[in-house]
């Protein structure tokens, strides 16, 4: 099962990968990434951000969702992370499990070419087509909120798509 | 109240402290103090940080062990024992501070900093791969 799917452009990253895994008390991460699957450098650098004691696995978006979905993780807290909100919305389509969805961070880092980006938090820049992905990801039966970091407050993305 | 203090020569706490913002968003729970940046007489500041923890425990991060800024620090929280003061400051350890959910006594204290040494970093060259079996097991 998905204890938390997370949306952060940087995927893994130092303490914050290590405070959630705590939170969360997850002995998996799963990184569905399309690029991470197919790059040996990103891969390198994902490993070395895994916290100590923690499982990692890349997988491409479709890779990832089969192990969502395999009976052998029914019982597995699995920590997954996408780095943008098209593939989260992928995997929350296809997958039952999952018991919250927290948009993190996105879009600091995209290609500006898309044209103009939604500002919809102080770290979610969004593309119109990530805004649309955002606006059905809402429209699930899971919760989809913000939190950077477990001490900050859970902030619902429906209330913020509405400001 | 704010529960932590970073001083420093010069800009690194204020450097520090942006650091902080981008990954955590958590700025605003840090004091800082850029010592000699300016004639600003900061003594007066740390006073003021340890007044304001009225007995609670709080953290001061210093760059230098026995650096005049750690060595002033020192001079203010003699006889203070709910202040913890932590030197040869990196992101790494005061991340690991802020984010942390438990109490802090010395003996947390000491582990975290133990896990945020400075280190030689080399690739690593093992190339297992995981399977989705052995990952799920």
């Amino acid at each position: 099962m998905i204890a938390q799917l997370r949306i952060d452009d940087r995927l893994i990253h130092g303490q914050v990968a290590l405070v959630w895994t705590k939170e969360l008390d997850t002995p998996g991460i799963v990184v569905a990434n399309d690029n991470a699957a197919n790059n040996e450098m990103v891969q390198m650098t994902l490993k070395m951000a895994t916290p100590t004691g923690k499982k990692l696995l890349i997988r491409s978006v479709d890779d990832a969702i089969k192990v969502f979905n395999n009976p052998k993780g029914k019982n597995m807290r699995m920590f997954a992370l996408t780095n943008c909100v098209a593939d989260a919305l992928k995997i929350a389509q296809n997958v039952e499990d999952i018991d919250g969805i927290n948009v993190a961070n996105v879009g600091r880092f995209a290609d500006k070419s898309e044209g103009e980006t939604h500002q919809v938090g102080s770290t979610l820049m969004l593309s119109d087509s990530e805004l649309e992905a955002l606006k059905e990801l809402t429209k699930l039966d899971v919760p989809v909120f913000q939190q950077v970091v477990p001490s900050n407050p859970k902030t619902s993305i429906s209330s913020m798509l509405k400001k | 109240m704010k529960k932590y203090l970073i001083a420093s020569h010069g800009h690194l706490a204020s450097g520090l402290q942006s650091s902080l913002e981008i990954l955590t968003g958590m700025g605003d729970k840090v004091s800082v103090i850029d010592a000699y940046v300016d004639d600003h007489d900061y003594v007066p500041d740390i006073k003021k940080f340890i007044e304001q923890l009225n007995g609670e425990v709080g953290v001061i991060f210093t760059d230098l062990v026995g650096g005049s800024v750690n060595q002033k620090v020192m001079l203010e929280v003699v006889g203070h024992e709910n202040v913890l003061v932590i030197s040869g400051t990196n992101l790494s350890i005061v991340l690991s501070v802020i984010l942390e959910a438990d109490e802090l006594t010395k003996e947390k204290l000491n582990g975290l900093i133990s896990q945020s040494q400075v280190q030689l970093v080399e690739a690593p060259n093992e190339n297992s791969e995981m399977s989705d079996d052995s990952f799920l097991e």
